[in-house]
């Protein structure tokens, strides 16, 4: 039961729900971050761009355009800082004046050299923005400290050498206010960075902090690196500027919605796992229950409680089994007891006393009939063993052969009859016949014996073998005492034709003649009686015997002492196949058959007699056949009666016995006899032998 | 009859055998030294008298009163004075059982009697002929 439905079932269920629930929380573990991310990538260049565009459209250009433009400025530069310092320094403190304070201007020749500076910040020389053409233009982020900074130049008047580079040099800051709206434009965790797109100083607008790497700067797709932790950022340039602007996301951020869904999820999935394992256990113990309720009613119909049956009732398929087995039980039951009947009815109804034995040769069943034979009632002889049924002499063999056979099964009582002595239960022996058989029974072997009283067959066989005994002293006297004075009738009739023959007048020796003729005869027919009689006595040997051998043999016998013959005589033997029987007898037939052939062609110029067979189903038909006197058909059943002929004595001599005695032969030997033929046409003589057992 | 000079004794109930076998014998000249014995009982007294010598051959009937002829056959051969007799059974009987027993108790012949007479007298004959001129018995 190790691997019973009960256990396989919720087994199975669980794995199954498990394997779903997993893989529909990776698949949608998978999904939830590829979304987040997606959304990620979505507003992270958004955040760039924004950021990008913002700086794009600084002010700080516009102003420096401005004073690049303004004629005090343009006419200060144009002197070489010679002239209008003031009117270009009143211009240039508009503009500080106007924006944040720590903001610087400077006026620059073309050649780099510083003019004028206003404004409280100032930085070092080096720091220098080749002035565009047209327009103002951003230099790249500079660090000084802890700040940074930056400059914008723009070329003031339309030749260098009539003007110079206004620069101003700005903090890069953003206020509060715009920070937040960046933040809040590109979400809480965005964090944004703006640089030099060549390399450091790189900023988050609260501190300096190192460059993204290159290969931030060069995507133009969101990338994922490692700052401290997994980001995910996507950089943008600012049109106009040498910086960009990098908005940047931790991944973790990136991936909590699908945290937060596999968070979510899990229980919920462990949850419907474990209630499907709970209800998968529960409907296979509700599957498995009544199964168990049939196969233990089976198993005790199956030990003999054939009143057991099952309750369980229900619509489904599991009913109608329990209804079926129920149906099953009771016909089962029914069966058995109209076999029970009917077995009590034939153990008690038989003659024959019917016992069965156990392995161990212990008496397990007594019917009625071996009540009576053996006068022990069954509550005296259940349970005993069986050597209490038989004579002392018996036992010793008995316990030997019955081991023999628990031992090698090997029978050799078992399944035949047997002839025997049984004790009854006075100690008195009587004749028995046992048919023994033997069966498997729970496990072991069971002994079933009909036993049969012969005492009746064996007074009777007794009787028949006196009867016999007496018939055989009957034929003992007919052979001795009738021959005797048949043999003094001869003998004396011959002594009178040979002491007296001349005072013998012609007549009387005649009939002299013929008293020495018919006790010729007389003493013929008493021999041939006595074969006839002694046929039906004779034991019968039972030996494989060459049929056409035998017919050979005695067909050159028949012809060598063929006597009083004008004409020719031919006895052909065809192939005949082998017969089981009694050779003396079988030989006996051919040369009857084959003498009487002989005798019946005798006035034949061209006697032919053929020896044939043919086979028909399970048995050969021999036949002699010839060309003689034949016989009238009408009287074709008479041929075979003791001392019938169908010719005079004058026309052939015999006695009428051979035929007889062929058919007595053949019969004794299972098979029959027959003729066919017509006056003067011929006979054909058939014979049947059984292709196996000849013989009985 | 006298005793002494016996060379057959015929061992025979039936007159009539008896008359048609010594004349068969007469017919050979052999008739003349036969001793007639017409039961068993008087054959056994003839052994066993203690005098008579003893005959070159017996033929011996075998359904004969008082004595039966395979009685008589079985005394023959048990004492050894005259196992060596010779016993020729001749006898109506071609039953098997006899014959076996016969040469089973001993018998140094067994002839059925024919009915026909030339061939009885034949087959006496010639049993007389064999067994007095050509047999030669032990001393």
């Amino acid at each position: 039961m190790k691997w019973s439905i009960e256990r396989k079932l919720p087994l199975f269920v669980t794995v199954l729900l498990l394997v779903v629930a997993v893989t529909q929380l990776t698949i949608g573990y998978g999904e939830v971050r590829q979304a987040s991310r997606a959304l990620a990538d979505k507003r992270l260049p958004l955040a760039t761009k924004v950021l990008a565009d913002l700086f794009q459209a600084g002010q700080g250009r516009a102003r420096v355009s401005a004073l690049a433009r303004d004629p005090a400025v343009l006419a200060f530069l144009r002197s070489g800082g010679r002239t209008g310092r003031d009117a270009a320094l009143a211009a240039m403190h508009r503009i500080t004046l106007d924006t944040a304070t720590n903001t610087g201007l400077e006026l620059r020749d073309f050649s780099g050299k510083l003019l004028l500076r206003t404004g409280r910040f100032s930085i070092a020389d080096s720091v220098f923005v080749s002035p565009g053409k047209d327009s103002a233009r951003y230099g790249p982020l500079m660090r000084l400290d802890t700040t940074l900074f930056v400059a914008i130049a723009a070329a003031a008047g339309e030749a260098e050498r009539a003007g110079g580079i206004v620069q101003q040099v700005a903090r890069m800051q953003l206020s509060e206010r715009t920070r937040s709206t960046l933040t809040g434009l590109a979400g809480g965790d965005v964090r944004l960075l703006l640089g030099n797109a060549a390399g450091d100083p790189w900023t988050d607008f609260a501190t300096i902090v190192p460059a993204p790497p290159a290969s931030v700067l060069s995507s133009r797709t969101p990338v994922r690196y490692e700052r401290g932790e997994a980001m995910r950022a996507s950089a943008a340039p600012v049109l106009g500027t040498p910086w960009m602007v990098v908005a940047e996301l931790p991944s973790r951020v990136v991936s909590a919605p699908a945290r937060a869904y596999l968070l979510n999820m899990a229980p919920l999935a462990l949850l419907i796992v474990v209630a499907g394992a709970l209800l998968a256990w529960w409907g296979s113990r509700r599957l498995t229950k009544p199964l168990v309720e049939v196969t233990r009613a089976a198993e005790s119909i199956t030990s003999g409680d054939l009143e057991k049956r099952v309750t369980i009732s229900r619509d489904d398929e599991i009913g109608s089994l329990a209804r079926s087995f129920n149906t099953m039980a009771d016909q089962v039951a029914r069966a058995l007891q109209t076999k029970e009947t009917m077995l009590r009815s034939v153990t008690e109804t038989a003659h024959d006393a019917i016992i069965a034995a156990d392995g161990k040769g212990l008496i397990t069943f007594w019917n009625p009939g071996a009540e009576r034979m053996f006068g022990y009632t069954p509550a005296e002889i259940l349970g005993k063993p069986l050597t209490t049924l038989m004579p002392q002499k018996y036992a010793d063999a008995h316990r030997a052969g019955f081991q023999r056979y628990l031992d090698t099964r090997e029978p050799r009582v078992v399944g035949k009859s047997v002839e025997l002595e049984a004790r009854r239960k006075d100690g008195s022996e009587f004749a028995i016949e046992l048919t023994l058989g033997a069966a498997p029974a729970n496990g072991g072997i069971s002994f079933t014996g009909v036993i049969r009283d012969i005492t009746e067959r064996k007074r009777t066989a007794e009787e028949l073998r006196a009867t016999n005994a007496e018939l055989e002293s009957f034929s003992y006297s007919v052979s001795h005492d009738l021959r005797a004075p048949l043999r003094a009738i001869h003998g004396f009739a011959r002594i009178l034709l040979e002491d007296h023959n001349a005072k013998l007048e012609p007549e009387a020796q005649r009939l002299l003649g013929v008293i020495d003729q018919n006790t010729r005869r007389m003493g013929q027919l008493i021999d041939d009686l006595l074969s006839f009689s002694r046929l039906g006595r004779k034991e019968l040997g039972s030996i494989p015997v060459d049929m056409e051998e035998l017919a050979r043999t005695v067909a050159e016998e028949v012809q060598r002492t063929d006597a009083g013959r004008t004409g020719s005589l031919a006895i052909q033997v065809s192939s005949l196949p082998p017969a089981t029987g009694d050779r003396a007898l079988l030989r006996q037939v051919f040369s009857n058959l084959l003498q009487n052939a002989a005798k019946f062609t005798r006035d034949r110029a061209e006697a032919r007699v053929e020896v044939g067979s043919h086979p028909d189903g399970d048995q050969a038909v021999y036949f002699v056949k010839d060309n003689g006197a034949g016989f009238d058909a009408r009287y074709a059943d008479k041929l075979f009666g003791v001392f019938q002929r169908l010719h005079s004595t004058e026309q052939f001599d015999g006695t009428g016995v051979g035929l007889a005695i062929v058919k007595r032969i053949v019969q004794r030997h299972g098979g029959r006899v027959w003729a066919e033929g017509a006056i003067d046409r011929g006979a054909t003589f058939y014979f049947t032998l059984p292709a196996d057992e000849g013989g009985r | 009859m006298e005793a002494h000079g016996v060379e057959i004794l015929l061992v025979e109930d039936n007159a009539n055998d008896a008359e048609l076998t010594l004349r068969a014998l007469k017919q050979r000249n052999l008739a003349n030294q036969v001793h007639v014995c017409r039961d068993g009982a008087e054959a056994v007294d003839f052994f066993f008298d203690g005098a008579t010598p003893a005959p070159k051959v017996v033929l011996l009937d075998l359904k004969l009163p008082k004595v039966d002829g395979l009685e008589v056959l079985q005394r023959l051969k048990a004492d050894a004075r005259t196992r060596t007799i010779p016993v020729v059974v001749l006898t109506s009987s071609r039953e098997e059982p006899d014959i076996e027993r016969a040469y089973a108790l001993g018998a140094n012949s067994y002839i059925v009697k024919p009915v026909d007479f030339e061939a009885f007298a034949r087959a006496v004959a010639d049993v007389g002929l064999y067994w007095l001129l050509l047999n030669h018995p032990p001393q």
